[in-house]
């Protein structure tokens, strides 16, 4: 019973917020100064007469009022259908659906990766407060918590893939080649960069809080304690530290999704590596309003259900924290 | 939809691995040159407009001068009451799937794709029907000799009531008569497509053709790696060309202009709400001396990296386009001549009026446009010594529609296949009709012209009145007449190709840059062993 309460709260606020998002998003592609015609015809608007204009408004909607389109994308919602993609010709949720799956494979890859890396090299730094190795990996985390992460993914490219030639220098899969032909090795030599690059933006930010938690531990009567007992430092980090400063990594690595996911759709379009990311800009630029509509509650849900779990992990950390509260 | 057989696909595609290894003739030739169709390859919905339909055929298709010549119709005809044409249909022409195509096909594709509110325009039609097996007739519901561009431009799909016939996902599983079929599109990756057995033509140099859909890094980027074998490229970064690549250049009437308002101030807005009419570009006399005081050599060095030709005409050396329209420019001599003539006085101050009004006008470019944005600065350059103050200025397409597209001077950039742009460009019938005639620009004798060359009943007739629209001899819309634009340049367009790849002689492509390459696809050929 007590933990319903709470729950239902959170499903509340959710929905508020996925209403916001729709409300804010829509009103955006509607002052958007983006004619959706021209958008939809592209090159072509030179050749196409005024009736067919009317026909294309007509055909894809384009011709009602604002209120009555949203509506209209609201009724649909409610019964489950996300629209109608005219970018596509595909319904909304196909097209989400189909680009996300490649999206999660960079995505979780990176997120994984830069939890883990993030981890160790905070717990490494922390142990061993002040020397050279902690001097090396604090220096490395300020610098690239303040690197953009595009810019690396080009620099990236022009190093391993143009340069070298180490890497791929775009794709999810090799020019030529059929997606059954594609090998589960090949596909990771393509994830390798991207992934990589968009790691580096989680990597700082993970490495810097858990270090800090592991200087706590590290002064603390438990340490000093084990000390007394002639345990080495790398012993009380590896028995106390890893508990005490794994939650709060973990924690941070749920709360930063939001940032990842931003990150990737400025990587994806650097690698033209074909996610959520490039449908995104595709339908931003050509006003595609159910899509990017779509997208927009699909990522807020994303990132708030990314949260819920970071929330709720704080509460376990540290019970002055209440689930619930602010 | 039923999957083709995979181990077969396979089993194809791990033989072209190999071959393509070895030093046998080349069978995979990869493309980075853009032109993803989101919405996929359905020629209803517009795919095929630009350059090879790929996977369809047409019922006619374009020589080397733009003139028809037979494709999927042996025999065409247009009746006397130019409502009617009549097509006799090759009986040789097979899907990929092996059925054969009949008149019912096509007469299906146009009836369907007059209702399906995509980019092809079928406005103008009426009714198509199949007389018989392999006859068709198209029912106009006014004279048209532009619809033609249908019949070269439209792919062919099947009929829905048939096998593998259209259906809504067609665009994503096509069917069509043409040189390739589709063998796997990952969707904003890359398109690979093999020859279609089936096809009446003949047999296309390369087995498989790739078509990376990467961004211009990244499609630099592969180029450099030696990824590809052609590469569009913008011209800004066409310097560099990559080890074992040439450079190819494609001619184009993808062209950029000045299009002047042409009428006076008289207080009146258009139904959105925009002024309309400007008093310094509704005189000739600024208009002729702008055409006559641009320098277009230094214009093609300086915006587009010496990658472009002079412009004259919105369709300079295609069939509608008269082949004498041309200025000896610069001539600031003769410019001002014209402008003391009529009236417009040197000020102290180094600008010309006539009779109060300065010789001073907004020139709006579309605001991230860097190339329009140049041609308009350094135009603004090339007519200051003369007395006229050019201001250049950059605005979204949107505010340009709702505020300067009938009051200010626009930098536009048009360039089309079809002589019908030209008759949305100067026919009155299409003033103030968005991004057209926006102008205003209204001459009797000019709209004559082109309602003559649309009743044309030829395709050659045609070219005789489009051209007689630009000069008849006493007026016309072009430099020895109103001098209603002052065309600028007309841009080409630059690709890499790898040095073993023959691509034939090209022709000249539209606006837009990628896709119309592909335009002569099947003369393309390997020379290196």
């Amino acid at each position: 019973m007590r933990l319903i309460a709470p729950i239902a709260k959170r499903v509340a606020r959710l929905a508020l917020v996925l209403t916001c998002v729709a409300l804010v998003s829509y009103g955006l592609m509607m002052a958007s100064p983006i004619d959706p015609v021209d958008a939809y015809l592209g090159p072509q608007m030179a050749k196409v007469g005024p009736e067919q204009r009317a026909l294309i408004a007509q055909r894809w909607g384009f011709d009602e009022p604002p209120a009555v389109q949203f509506g209209h994308w609201l009724r649909q919602l409610v019964g489950g259908d996300l629209g109608w993609s005219h970018v596509y010709n595909q319904p909304v949720s196909e097209v989400i659906a189909q680009r996300f799956q490649r999206s999660i494979a960079l995505l979780g890859s990176a997120w994984m990766l830069s939890t883990l890396v993030g981890f160790s090299l905070g717990v490494l730094a922390g142990a061993k407060e002040g020397s050279k190795l902690d001097n090396i990996i604090s220096t490395y985390a300020f610098i690239t918590a303040s690197t953009p992460a595009f810019w690396l993914a080009i620099l990236a490219v022009l190093l391993f893939s143009v340069t070298l030639g180490w890497t791929p220098t775009c794709c999810a899969g090799p020019a030529g080649a059929l997606n059954q032909e594609v090998s589960v090795a090949t596909r990771l030599h393509h994830l390798l960069l991207p992934v990589t690059t968009l790691a580096l933006l989680g990597i700082a930010n993970i490495t810097l809080h858990t270090r800090t938690r592991m200087l706590e531990l590290m002064r603390s009567d438990v340490a000093t304690h084990a000390f007394a007992q002639g345990a080495s430092r790398i012993d009380v980090a590896w028995r106390h530290g890893l508990r005490h400063a794994s939650l709060p990594a973990i924690t941070l690595a749920f709360a930063s999704l939001g940032e990842l996911f931003g990150g990737s759709i400025l990587i994806e379009q650097v690698f033209a590596y074909p996610g959520l990311g490039q449908a995104t800009v595709a339908a931003g630029l050509r006003s595609d309003v159910p899509l990017l509509l779509g997208i927009a509650l699909f990522t807020a849900l994303f990132v708030s259900v990314g949260n819920m779990i970071a929330d709720s992990l704080y509460g376990v950390i540290d019970p002055r924290i209440k689930a619930g509260g602010l | 939809m039923a999957k083709p057989i995979q181990p077969i696909l396979l089993g194809i595609a791990l033989s072209c691995l190999v071959v393509a290894t070895t030093v046998h003739a080349k069978q995979q030739l990869v493309l980075a040159i853009g032109g993803e169709p989101e919405q996929g390859f359905d020629p209803l919905l517009g795919w095929g407009q630009y350059g090879n339909p790929l996977f369809q055929s047409t019922l006619l298709s374009r020589s080397k001068d733009l003139a028809p010549q037979p494709e999927l119709a042996t025999e065409w005809s247009l009746s006397e009451d130019r409502l009617t044409w009549t097509l006799t249909l090759r009986e040789d022409a097979r899907f990929a799937d092996g059925s054969p195509l009949t008149a019912e096909d096509v007469a299906y594709t146009f009836n369907t794709a007059a209702q399906a509110g995509g980019r092809a325009d079928l406005s103008a039609l009426d009714v198509a029907t199949a007389l018989d097996k392999h006859t068709v007739s198209l029912r106009l519901k006014a004279p048209r000799i532009t619809f033609i561009d249908q019949l070269l431009t439209l792919g062919i799909v099947p009929h829905a009531e048939r096998d593998n016939g259209y259906r809504e996902q067609y665009g994503r599983h096509p069917l069509g008569s043409g040189p390739y079929q589709l063998v796997e599109w990952q969707e904003g990756e890359q398109l690979i497509v093999e020859r279609n057995p089936y096809f009446y033509g003949p047999t296309p140099a390369f087995e498989r053709l790739v078509f990376l859909f990467t961004g211009e890094d990244a499609t630099l980027s592969a180029a450099h790696a030696g990824q590809v074998d052609i590469a569009s490229v913008p011209s800004a970064l066409a310097a560099n060309v990559p080890a074992h690549m040439q450079r190819v250049i494609m001619e184009s009437v993808d062209n950029r202009g000045i299009l002047f308002p042409m009428q006076p101030v008289n207080g009146e807005h258009t139904a959105s709400g925009a002024p309309i009419g400007n008093d310094v570009t509704a005189d000739i006399a600024v208009r002729q001396a702008i055409n006559l005081a641009v320098d277009r050599d230094t214009l093609v060095e300086v915006a587009l990296h010496g990658y472009g030709r002079p412009a004259f005409g919105p369709a300079d050396g295609l069939p509608w386009s008269a082949s004498d329209e041309r200025l000896v420019a610069p001539d600031p001599e003769q410019a001002a001549e014209i402008l003391d003539a009529a009236g417009w006085q040197l000020g102290d101050d180094g600008l010309r009026y006539k009779e109060g009004l300065p010789a001073s006008f907004r020139l709006t470019y579309p605001s991230g446009d860097t190339t329009r944005q140049l041609l308009a600065e350094v135009s603004a350059e090339m007519v200051r010594p003369l007395g006229i103050e050019i201001q250049p200025t950059g605005r979204h397409w949107d505010e340009i529609q709702r505020e300067a597209l009938h009051q200010d001077a626009i930098m536009f950039g048009f360039g089309s296949h079809s002589p019908q742009e030209v008759y949305y460009l100067f026919h009155s019938q299409h003033a103030g009709n968005g991004f057209y005639n926006s102008g205003f620009y209204a001459n009797p004798a000019v709209d004559a012209h082109l309602d003559a060359a649309q009743a044309a009943s030829s395709f050659e007739q045609a070219n005789r009145e489009w051209q007689a629209a630009q000069w008849d001899g006493t007026s016309g819309y072009g430099v020895r007449g109103d001098s209603s634009w002052a065309w600028l340049v007309n841009l080409e367009h630059v690709y890499f190709t790898n040095t073993c790849l023959d691509v034939g002689d090209l022709g000249v492509a539209p606006h837009g840059h990628g896709w119309p390459i592909t335009a002569n696809l099947l003369e393309w050929r390997w020379t290196c062993d």
